[in-house]
């Protein structure tokens, strides 16, 4: 059993780093690279300066990892560097002997409008995949800042535990990526660590270099002050989460940073009114997840019953509606419906914190769960009746309805729990469109978005996202029914989804 | 010597027709037969002969798409064909009338333990509160021969081998103690040695136990050992019914002398095995006559004109063929059956003669 | 009494009587119309859907209309004019009749679902069926496919879309490459559960040739999957393209379809709603159709519904 798996997990881990992977070698190599500065406003802004929109295109691609960017300043600096001066004119000898170095070594050389040249090289696509991969997982330690400008820190490295700002045991660091390495807070699950993070890339152009990760967990909306002491004794009313905070180097430190904090941990996180993205997405898919359930497996057992039946035809009726239908036309249906009940048409209309503004999607996507969970609860239940043990049951004298409860249903719940976790992360998913119509600020909405922008890097973070939990999720489901069910001893031999 | 015996049940020409696509299908065209207290009674027959259908018709299980549509059955002085609704034949299933079927790897429900499928029985017949309940269960799991029942209550049905799980089924058939225990071919899914063993347990308990049995079977060499009544079956209808000994000895339709003469124990070496030729009438088309005729070589004129009536060749004995009218001119049966005991022993002998040579060597 | 005794004479038996069948004659493929046409429902749901069919057909060959020449559009007159007798679903910012609009885009829709459905079936049912009965392929194509199939399917068709970029094959081929490994699975399946049963052991054991056996015992089975299966497809493909449509995904600039109405029409869902809620409606009765029609036949083809 636990060499199963761990077969399990290796394939899985598997599945999700080629997916990742060939969706990343598509994606970079098939897209033409300018088009990210489609929605780029700065970009379009320097649409006549023909030079600077160079020097910021490809500044940009170095920043996503796409090039390897170098001006004539930095070639003069490393092979020229006695000569600088000289060699930083327009067309120098020097410039001209060093240019063949670079276009061996691959560079491609062009020259701005003004005359100073700069290069670039791609960089291998195999090479950004691997950074990508290898950058997955960050392990912050104390070794990880580079300072020149902060003479003590050298000397100051290591970790130490201490009490946080608001007085509770919390280990620290210096040198650290984050200040805050382990430390307790009121939201669950209550100790929370900084160690050990994910890192699935940078979003651009949306969210100008916000790390995805942060994109899609960090909370949204406006600002939320409380009032909170800072290192310096400062108290005040801010929104920052001293928790949060990073490491800032010395030369970007200001003097906001210096009111409040004593060291360079400066670079902090704002507490936002509404949720992250992420629990946007959870919330509604949890719960349309639930009311999906809850009207499915009574009406699909109900069908079964009354098999044959105006119960069974009605219920029919709605699950052949509802895999018909196209979800676009369903979901606006029901937005009619709803508005017309008085509820809001989008989510933004009410805000993150009025019930009325989760009901509609909530409602929708849980009916679109209802058909499959209907249709497949009926088919398991009718399965089950014709069996020989309910034959036998029916001989030894229990009723319709005891032999339902207790034999039909023991045995039809074994698939329908198997289904519970691909079917949570079906909803997730599923709720791309829900959200694109409600214009609710989740991680479904962010893919089409992605789309629209070209935004390559938060694709290929999301697809992988999506992927990873669809195949962790079916694991778990494979997991539970060894739990539930006496007979299942799992072998290598089990065919993937159903 | 004969015993005033009490009729437990009382089945007086019973019809049961099936609809299959539109057309109708006479299962069962006119059986009577009566059970005695603390008997058994073996119903024999060619698959389709209705058997199943007939003792099916005791608990109200047949298809839905058949009915009773003649006749009664008067089971502890009512007819149990009255019984329309769910809740009437709840008293009557398992608690009256128990059945075990023939397949025992699926007649248990694979993911209940096999001690709570027997105590499910006890507390809804009995009223008993589950601890009770599985004291009276573990005793009927040593009853029928499960070692170490204690432990043994919280094991699931695919730990057990086919013979223990019919052991399973009988206990739980007998849970409630039954007036009548239908066994519907109990034996036929089992290994030889298997079934003399649970054909064993099931006369013990009876003696212990004091239940009636109706035990259905295609196989003459299980009826030898079990019945003291045999009724055989053909087309839908009881063709003879008589004490095994008169079935087995003194036969009286050519139908039985047919199966008789097939068994393959009687078989001499050098000669071809005896077959009765052709396949039973369809059911669909109204039957003339007598059923058996088409196939019989003994079959007159009348056979395919009008149906035989019950004709008495003793107070026990009756068989349903034209033979016995006295009009009918006088008939032998074949070879094979009149020296059925003799060639049986013979067949025995020659087999332990077998068995001792290959000691032998 | 002489008569009575000529009745107690022994007869010579007719062997061959003894043999008749009475069940009542079955034919497979009669029972199947038989069964389907059963219900007065399923008819007006069928004619639905040929209906349907045809106009997206004939439509467009009638009206010229391509989606990209406007005729009316210097004649602010013919814009948003409201459903009337003359043009049954009005017309839209263009001057252009919605009919004809609505017309050629379900029967662009139609073909890429039909093209994706067809692509996907085939594919899927010649390597299920052989992945079905070949235990040795079993081995490795289990691997092969449990390493694929859980990632979700719509993710992979956006990113398809996106890198192929926009197109009316493009589209099909997203839809199709990420879907026919489903449908073999399914097929698959399907043809381990029959393939071991005694029915084809003792065909083989008669010495029956494989693909006999294939055509008399298999297919027949298969049938009914089949048709289940595209009818399954069918809508969930013209569901995906007009999502994909609505996202920006979908067909390419110049290919008219019913996603694409629906989503250049939304906003109007206020001004003139017609607009909007008219191509929604036709796409759901579509779908609706076509799926009954072939759920309906898929039923009436399982054999053992033919009680």
């Amino acid at each position: 059993m636990k060499r199963y798996i761990w077969g399990r997990v290796i394939r899985a881990i598997l599945s999700v780093f080629i997916v990742t992977a060939v969706a990343m070698v598509m994606i970079y190599t098939l897209i033409p690279r300018e088009l990210i500065f489609k929605t780029d406003a700065t970009y379009q802004k320097l649409g006549g300066k023909e030079d600077d929109r160079a020097r910021y295109k490809y500044n940009a691609y170095e920043k996503l990892g796409y090039v390897d960017f170098i001006e004539q300043s930095d070639m003069c600096e490393a092979y020229a560097s006695d000569n600088y001066d000289a060699c930083m004119v327009v067309d120098s000898t020097e410039i001209n002997n060093i240019l063949p170095t670079y276009k061996s070594e691959g560079y491609t050389v062009e020259q701005y409008k003004a005359g100073l040249y700069y290069a670039y090289k791609d960089t291998p696509i195999m090479s950004i995949v691997g950074t990508f991969f290898g950058n997955l997982i960050q392990i912050d330690h104390p070794w990880r800042m580079m300072d020149s400008d902060n003479a003590t820190l050298d000397s100051t490295r290591g970790i130490y535990w201490g009490l946080d700002y608001n007085g509770l045991p919390a280990l620290m660091g210096n040198g650290t990526l984050h200040k805050y390495l382990i430390y307790i807070d009121g939201s669950f699950p209550f100790i929370h660590q900084n160690i050990i993070q994910l890192n699935l890339g940078t979003s651009y152009p949306a969210y100008s270099y916000t790390p995805i990760t942060q994109v899609i967990s960090s909370s949204q909306g406006t600002e939320d002050t409380r009032e909170q002491t800072f290192p310096t004794g400062q108290t005040v009313d801010s929104a920052i989460i001293q928790h949060s905070c990073e490491y800032k180097y010395t030369s970007s430190l200001d003097r906001l940073d210096q009111n409040k904090f004593t060291d360079n941990y400066a670079e902090c996180l704002t507490q936002k009114s509404d949720p992250s993205m992420i629990q946007d997405s959870m919330t509604i898919g949890i719960l349309a997840l639930m009311i999906g359930y809850a009207i499915a497996i009574p009406a699909g057992m109900g069908m079964a019953r009354h098999k044959g039946k105006l119960g069974d035809h009605i219920g029919t009726i709605w699950i052949n509606f509802m895999i018909a239908v196209p979800s676009l036309a369903f979901i606006f249906f029901g937005r009619q419906i709803f508005y017309l009940l008085g509820l809001p048409q989008s989510f933004p209309t009410f805000g993150a914190h009025d019930i009325r503004s989760y009901i509609p999607a909530v409602v929708i996507l849980g009916l679109m769960n209802t058909a499959s969970l209907m249709l497949w609860t009926r088919r398991y239940m009718i399965d089950q009746e014709s069996a020989d043990y309910v034959k036998f049951a029916k001989a030894k004298g229990l009723s319709e309805k005891e032999i339902f409860r207790k034999h039909i249903l023991r045995n039809a719940i074994i698939p329908i729990v198997h289904g519970i976790p691909a079917n949570i992360i079906l909803t997730i998913t599923g709720a791309v469109l829900t959200e694109t119509v409600f214009a609710i600020p989740g991680t479904g909405k962010l893919l089409p978005d992605a789309i629209n922008d070209h935004n390559n890097q938060m694709i290929v973070a999301l697809t992988m996202i999506f992927t990873a939990l669809s195949i962790i999720s079916v694991l778990i489901g494979d997991l539970l029914m060894t739990a539930i069910d006496p007979r299942i001893q799992l072998e290598e031999k089990e065919g993937g989804a159903h | 010597m004969s015993e005033e015996r009490e009729a437990i049940l009382s089945a007086n020409d019973v019809h049961v027709q099936f609809t299959v696509r539109g057309k109708t299908l006479n299962a069962i065209r006119g059986v009577s037969i009566d059970l005695y207290d603390g008997e058994t009674l073996a119903i024999v027959g060619e698959s389709g002969s209705g058997k199943s259908v007939f003792t099916k018709t005791f608990t109200g299980m047949i298809d839905a798409n058949g009915s009773v549509t003649a006749g009664k059955a008067v089971f502890e002085g009512k007819n149990l064909y009255e019984n329309k609704t769910d809740e009437q034949w709840e008293q009557i299933r398992g608690r009256k009338i128990a059945t075990i079927f023939q397949d025992p790897m699926t007649s248990l429900n694979p993911i209940i333990s096999i001690g709570k499928q027997i105590t499910e029985v006890i507390e809804k017949h009995q009223g008993k509160p589950f601890d009770e309940a599985k004291k009276e269960a573990i005793q009927l799991m040593t009853e029928v021969g499960i070692y170490d029942a204690e432990n043994r209550f919280d094991e699931y049905p695919f730990m057990y081998s086919g013979g223990m799980r019919q052991r399973i089924v009988i206990a739980i058939a007998l849970a409630c103690h039954p007036k009548i225990l239908i066994c519907d071919e109990p034996t036929t899914a089992l290994d030889v040695t298997v079934q003399a063993q649970i054909i064993r347990l099931i006369k013990k308990l009876q003696k212990d136990y004091g239940y009636s049995i109706i035990f259905i079977t295609h196989d003459l060499g299980v009826v030898a050992n079990v019945a003291d009544r045999v009724a055989i079956m053909y087309s839908g209808q009881i063709i003879e019914y008589g004490k095994v000994n008169e079935i087995f000895y003194d036969p009286k339709h050519p139908y039985t002398w047919g199966l008789l003469s097939s068994l393959p124990q009687l078989g001499i070496k050098g000669e071809p095995l005896y077959a009765i030729t052709g396949t039973p009438p369809s059911l669909y088309d109204e039957i003339k006559g007598d059923a058996f005729a088409q196939r019989s070589d003994y079959a007159m004129k009348i056979d395919f004109e009008e149906e035989p009536p019950m004709f008495a060749v003793s107070d026990t004995h009756f068989a349903k063929t034209w033979l016995l009218d006295p009009r009918a001119p006088h008939v032998e049966p074949p070879t094979q059956v009149k020296e059925l005991h003799e060639r049986m022993k013979e067949a025995i002998r020659i087999q332990e003669l077998e068995l001792h040579e290959g000691d032998a060597r | 009494m002489s008569e009575a005794e000529n009745k107690f004479v022994f007869v010579k038996n007719d062997e061959n009587a003894s043999e008749h069948i009475a069940a009542p004659k079955y034919s497979y493929w009669s029972a199947v119309f038989k069964k389907f046409l059963s219900n007065r429902s399923t008819v007006v749901i069928l004619i639905i859907a040929i209906t349907v069919v045809t106009l997206s057909i004939v439509d467009p060959l009638i009206s010229h209309y391509d989606g990209l020449s406007h005729i009316n559009i210097n004649d602010p007159s013919m814009q948003f004019i409201h459903p009337n007798l003359q043009y049954l679903f009005g017309t839209n910012d263009y001057g252009d009749n919605l009919w004809n609009v609505v017309w050629i885009g379900a029967r662009n829709s139609l073909a890429i679902a039909g093209l994706t459905t067809l692509i996907t079936t085939v594919l899927g049912v010649v390597v299920g069926a052989v992945w079905g009965y070949s235990k040795r392929m079993d081995k490795w194509m289990i691997e092969v496919y449990n390493i694929i199939a859980n990632v979700p399917f719509t993710l992979v068709v956006f990113v398809l879309m996106y890198v192929l970029g926009r197109g009316f094959w493009q589209l099909i081929f997203a839809m199709s490459v990420t879907s026919w490994l489903s449908t073999a699975f399914f097929i698959r399946t399907q043809v381990m559960i029959i393939r071991d049963r005694e029915y084809n052991l003792a065909s083989q054991c008669l010495g029956t040739s494989t693909w006999t056996i294939v055509k008399n015992n298999i297919m027949p089975f298969l049938v009914s999957i089949i048709v289940t299966s595209i009818s399954r497809d069918l809508p969930s493909f013209i569901s995906l393209e007009v999502f994909l449509a609505w996202l920006g995904i979908g067909v390419g600039e110049t290919t008219p379809s019913l996603g694409k109405t629906i989503s250049a029409n939304r906003t109007f869902m206020t001004s003139t709603p017609y607009l909007f809620w008219i191509p929604v409606a036709i796409s759901a009765v579509i779908t609706i159709s076509l799926y009954v029609a072939g759920q309906t036949l898929a039923d009436a083809a399982d054999p053992r519904t033919h009680m």
